[in-house]
């Protein structure tokens, strides 16, 4: 592997991050004080003793826009060599290759948008 | 002295002070958070410890290390434990690549601001492994909420970013500021007025700050992902939303505001002075606007922003053809 100063410093950042973070929470190991009382290791529920486990099913009605968002990121992801050579590269025909590649994906936001992936189900009021 | 050593010397030396420039930052911030709001509120905010309290946030850490750590018992310890140390712990290396004026650069990378997009994504994995390691409803629901607004809004930042790149054609931070002058109509918010607007707005999302803070939204989940945290803990979540809003301020003054160049006296104080401009702007539209609601919020970005932002990449592309 080649040594590279870039990676050597986010290693040593993160270290350094890592340190920073424990450090506080070292000295408040120390510091504190320690009451063993039942009810202050229970779950927070607005004081009331806890119903249930957090950990079950629940609907979660925007799982579609992880899906979409999938599909953008890595296709943006692929734009970033493209950049950096964009402006150096000659004649119109860059500009074109764009176009179609950014085109597909606003023509995906609009089929989103058609298909009614953003507009939420209003909730029924029983009278 | 060989240049081996003395580039191990100046990105130790850097990592020092930014780890101090962190923690004066989450003072200051922590103290201009509390008296904007009292004066917005026509209160006085913090005023009893030291001068108009400005010894506050020093009482206030030793209030936060001396609070017992708690661990709930049906918490995951492990994961309850890393979410916090994660959230602070990937800070640093923002900072690494940001110019913050010609000699005070740590690390000069061609992929600058590549480094930046990956590493503040750790935050929300962070976010995420707390919620769920809390074992409570409040927490799981803010962490969902904090994971579906981060990946919303991570979008159209990366076409902001593309429409920079474009431009200049470069990733990295201090050639993009090289591009600009020192003047004001030489800067890319000329150029790019729509990609400041939708960058703005993004950060603010990304941050979970005020009109977007739906994950910790108290009023609806009591704090959300921070629920069942306290004391030191919670004040490293709070130090590293704090931290968070000081990058994103500098992103933003790097591409968009000429970074360090002046019109007089090029130099860090002027990088350090549109940063906090920038900081006093997002600490004030905290205590200006409500809160959105969710579907509002997601749709805000995919139904304006990320359109807004693919019309401006092309733009911007048929643009440096032309010209």
């Amino acid at each position: 592997m080649v040594f590279s100063w870039l990676h050597f410093a986010i290693i040593l950042f993160l270290l350094g991050g890592l340190g920073f973070a424990i450090g506080p929470l070292m000295a408040s190991k120390l510091l504190s004080h320690k009451i063993k009382d039942e009810l202050l290791y229970t779950s927070y529920e607005c004081g009331m003793v806890p119903h249930g486990d957090a950990w079950g099913k629940f609907g979660i009605n925007y799982y579609f826009y992880a899906l979409i968002f999938l599909a953008f990121d890595v296709d943006v992801l692929y734009l970033f060599p493209v950049a950096v050579f964009y402006p150096q590269a000659p004649g119109i025909v860059p500009f074109i290759d764009v176009l179609i590649f950014v085109g597909i994906l606003g023509a995906a936001v609009v089929y989103f948008l058609r298909k009614g992936v953003f507009t939420w189900p209003r909730k029924v009021h029983i009278q | 002295m060989s240049g081996v050593e003395w580039t191990f010397i100046k990105i130790v030396i850097g990592m020092l002070l930014i780890l101090g420039f962190i923690a004066f930052n989450a003072i200051l911030l922590g103290y201009g958070e509390r008296k904007i709001s009292g004066f917005i509120q026509g209160r006085l905010g913090p005023y009893a410890v030291g001068p108009h309290g400005s010894l506050q946030m020093m009482v206030d850490m030793v209030k936060l290390m001396t609070k017992q750590i708690i661990t709930p018992k049906k918490a995951d310890g492990f994961l309850f434990w890393t979410a916090p140390i994660l959230s602070f712990m990937s800070v640093p290396v923002l900072f690494m690549v940001i110019p913050f004026s010609p000699s005070f650069t740590v690390i000069n990378s061609g992929l600058g601001i590549v480094i930046i997009l990956a590493f503040s994504g750790l935050n929300v994995l962070a976010l995420c492994i707390g919620g769920l390691g809390s074992n409570n409803k409040w927490s799981l629901l803010g962490a969902a909420r904090a994971v579906s607004q981060f990946i919303a809004f991570e979008v159209p930042i990366l076409l902001v970013v593309l429409s920079i790149t474009l431009m200049t054609g470069t990733l990295s931070l201090s050639e993009i500021i090289s591009k600009q002058g020192g003047f004001p109509w030489q800067w890319n918010i000329v150029l790019q007025p729509i990609a400041f607007v939708i960058m703005f707005v993004a950060s603010l999302a990304e941050m979970n700050r005020v009109p977007f803070d739906l994950p910790e939204g108290e009023s609806e989940l009591t704090a959300g992902y921070s629920t069942e945290y306290g004391g030191m803990g919670f004040g490293l979540f709070v130090l590293a939303e704090y931290t968070h809003i000081v990058v994103a301020s500098s992103v933003i003054t790097t591409l968009f505001l000429g970074g360090w160049k002046g019109p007089v006296f090029s130099g860090i104080w002027w990088f350090l002075l549109k940063m906090y401009i920038l900081c006093f702007i997002i600490l004030w539209i905290r205590w200006a606007f409500p809160r959105v609601r969710f579907d509002q919020l997601l749709n805000l970005s995919w139904k304006y922003l990320i359109p807004a932002g693919i019309f401006n990449l092309l733009a911007t592309a048929l643009l440096v053809k032309l010209f």
